[in-house]
């Protein structure tokens, strides 16, 4: 049971402001994933939760207590790190129990725990092997395990799924996905790849240098993104933004191709229309049409079995669209695509936030 | 094929090595002979060997007495070097204001000789009324930069997120050095334990200066005495060679393979 706020938490690097000010309520359970480029300050907001990094301002409370000046170990708090930190002299066993003797948790009860955790993780089979015996996978549910014997109020996650290869992270996921259900507990999860935030989360936070873009569930930040940084970082392809005019009711492309807009209450600025590769639907040629068409010409053509991805030149710009298998065959072809103006977002062209 | 490229490299190192243990080699011969060492022609093989001048060395002077001395003042002199050193290591490792300075004052303090501060360390050591003890006779040596920094850089060598995941288990510093740093560390302990022995053991400015009650001595001091004591010196002198090396090539046996690791340490990780 524990809720975790972030108050207007900010973090300078001697002149360098990392971090302008972050705030977040994670409730209790529930499982809050902060995305973004590398770069953008997830692991010192992660390191200042724990309490291994200073705040240099704002404050952290953890079940409504401020706990800013608090030790690491005094925060009932653990964390997996991006490359598992087992220690490398002491046997799964040992690195699983090592927070646990200091404790002062009895032998028995360590015993019990570790060979629970052990048997959630299935990993009972190299409780007396050192990690250097392991594989990456292997390491990282012994690094879960070390979190998990602590029964904290609170996990923290570096990208733990990164240093693994794509088959194995697709894999990890999914036991993380059980592991919540098996061992709820409130937890913040950094990663910079969306995929796993979008299939992770209750609820995502998508930072950009240090600022929060959008804060909401994966369906929200996918279907209605905040900024044209969200647009782009969720979903993959990202979503193909085109410059445009808003006209009353209509989107005019550069080409004079002209939208029903979705929200038409500004009448005549620029703006970023937004349409994702998934809404552009393939009017193969002959049908009649329905309705307003983007006409473009294939530029490249990628067949991957269950749908084809197509590279697109539309009103001078580029966009993919993803099509279905045997739309469109070859490079050069004139394509015709329909979209739902339901499906388009329109952004400020200043700012990038949504209209 | 690999194996026929090699041996003329193995022949060139064996001749190196067995030219390196000539003078050694010689010390042991003539302590079990006692032969004048620039008879000519040299002879290879000792003719009658034998262990009297051992028996003497052990009678003539209070070698076992000696012996103690350097034991207890070595022991002394690589515990604390170890505890010290890792101590300050650490520290090192850790950001605080005016670190760099610290190291910059440790570094230039490795360019004065121990000969220049002789005199306020024998005045230190005589204000602690440790002249002519153990302790005193260990003093100076129980802590050595360049030991200092053996451990810097093994530490800075350890993985960060280790001592956070340390740090989050709830261990304070001083069991995050002696429980993840140290046990990773062995190599620069090994070194550490090496280097401070040796000089220690071989010391003898410091000891002449510090030890006024002949059975304060140490080997190197006992070395001395003893040449003053025999008229003809060649065999027992040489038994006493080997009696004061051998225990220092003990150390060096029992501790080389991780000091060999720490001495190429990055050398060949990828
Ligand atoms: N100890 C530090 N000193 C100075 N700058 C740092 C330090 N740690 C991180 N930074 C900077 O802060 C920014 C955010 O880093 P980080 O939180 O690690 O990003 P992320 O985890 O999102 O990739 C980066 O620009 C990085 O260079
Ligand atoms: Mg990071």
């Amino acid at each position: 049971m524990a809720t975790l706020s972030l108050r207007r938490l900010r973090k300078t690097f001697g002149p360098v402001e990392v971090i302008p000010g972050v705030d977040l309520d994670v409730g209790d359970r529930e499982f809050v994933v902060l995305v973004g480029p590398s770069g953008c300050g997830k692991s010192t907001i992660l390191r200042m939760i724990s309490g291994l990094e200073e705040s240099s301002g704002g404050d952290i409370l953890i079940d409504g207590a401020v706990v800013n000046q608090r030790e690491p170990k005094d925060r009932d708090i653990a964390m997996v790190f991006q490359d598992y930190a087992l220690y490398p002299h002491m046997t799964v066993a040992e690195n699983m129990a090592f927070a646990l003797r200091y404790r002062g948790v009895a032998r028995a009860e360590i015993r019990s725990r570790v060979a629970h955790a052990a048997e959630v993780l299935d990993i009972t089979a190299l409780l007396a092997r050192t990690p250097r015996q392991l594989s990456g996978g292997q390491r990282q549910r012994v690094a879960m395990g070390r979190a998990i014997v602590r029964d904290p109020k609170i996990f923290l996650f570096d990208e733990p799924l990164s240093n693994l290869d794509a088959k194995l992270r697709v894999q990890m996921r999914t036991e993380i996905r059980k592991l919540r259900t098996r061992v709820p507990t409130t937890t913040v999860y950094v990663t910079h790849d969306q995929v796993e935030a979008m299939t992770l989360a209750d609820r995502i936070v998508i930072l950009n240098r240090g600022r929060v873009e959008q804060i909401g569930t994966p369906e929200e930040v996918y279907e209605t993104p905040a900024t044209i940084f969200v647009a782009a970082f969720i979903g993959a392809p990202p979503m193909n933004l085109l410059r445009a005019r808003l006209e009353g009711a209509r989107v005019v492309l550069d080409d004079g191709t002209a939208l029903p807009a979705p929200a038409h209450r500004h009448a005549n600025r620029a703006v970023w229309l937004g349409v994702r590769p998934e809404d552009l639907v393939w009017r193969p040629p002959g049908t009649p049409a329905i309705g307003p068409l983007l006409h473009g010409t294939a530029l490249t053509v990628e067949p991957l079995g269950a749908e084809t991805l197509v590279l697109l030149e539309v009103a001078g710009q580029e966009i993919s669209a993803r099509l279905p298998p045997r739309s469109v065959r070859r490079a050069g072809e004139a394509v015709a695509l329909a979209v739902d103006p339901a499906r388009l977002h329109l952004f400020d062209h200043e700012t990038g936030s949504r209209i | 094929m690999r194996a026929r490229g090699m041996w003329p490299r193995h022949a060139a190192l064996l001749v190196v090595c067995a030219i390196m243990l000539v003078p050694f080699y010689w010390v042991v011969k003539t302590s079990l002979t006692g032969e004048n060492i620039y008879a000519y022609p040299p002879r290879l093989l000792p003719q009658a060997p034998h262990l009297f001048n051992y028996v003497d060395v052990w009678y003539l002077i209070p070698f076992p007495r000696y012996l103690l001395n350097s034991v207890i003042v070595s022991l002394l002199a690589v515990g604390g070097n170890i505890v010290l050193n890792a101590l300050a290591a650490y520290a090192l490792t850790r950001a605080f204001p005016g670190r760099r300075w610290v190291v910059l004052l440790l570094l230039s303090c490795m360019l004065i000789p121990f000969q220049a501060t002789i005199i306020p360390a024998y005045l230190i050591t005589a204000r602690l009324g440790l002249l002519n003890s153990w302790l005193g006779l260990a003093l100076p040596m129980l802590s050595t930069i360049v030991c200092i920094f053996v451990f810097k850089a093994a530490f800075e060598a350890v993985p960060r997120s280790l001592i956070d995941a340390a740090r989050m288990d709830g261990l304070g510093d001083l069991r995050i050095l002696a429980r993840v740093l140290l046990p990773l560390c062995k190599p620069a302990i090994a070194t550490n334990v090496i280097l401070s022995f040796i000089w220690s053991w071989n010391n003898f400015m410091w000891p002449l200066i510090v030890t006024r009650d002949p059975l304060m001595q140490t080997l190197p001091l006992g070395l001395a005495r003893f040449l003053s004591y025999v008229e003809d010196t060649t065999g027992a002198l040489y038994a006493f060679v080997v009696m004061v090396l051998v225990p220092g090539l003990a150390v060096f046996l029992m501790a080389q393979k991780e000091f060999m690791r720490g001495l190429t340490a990055g050398a060949t990780k990828g």
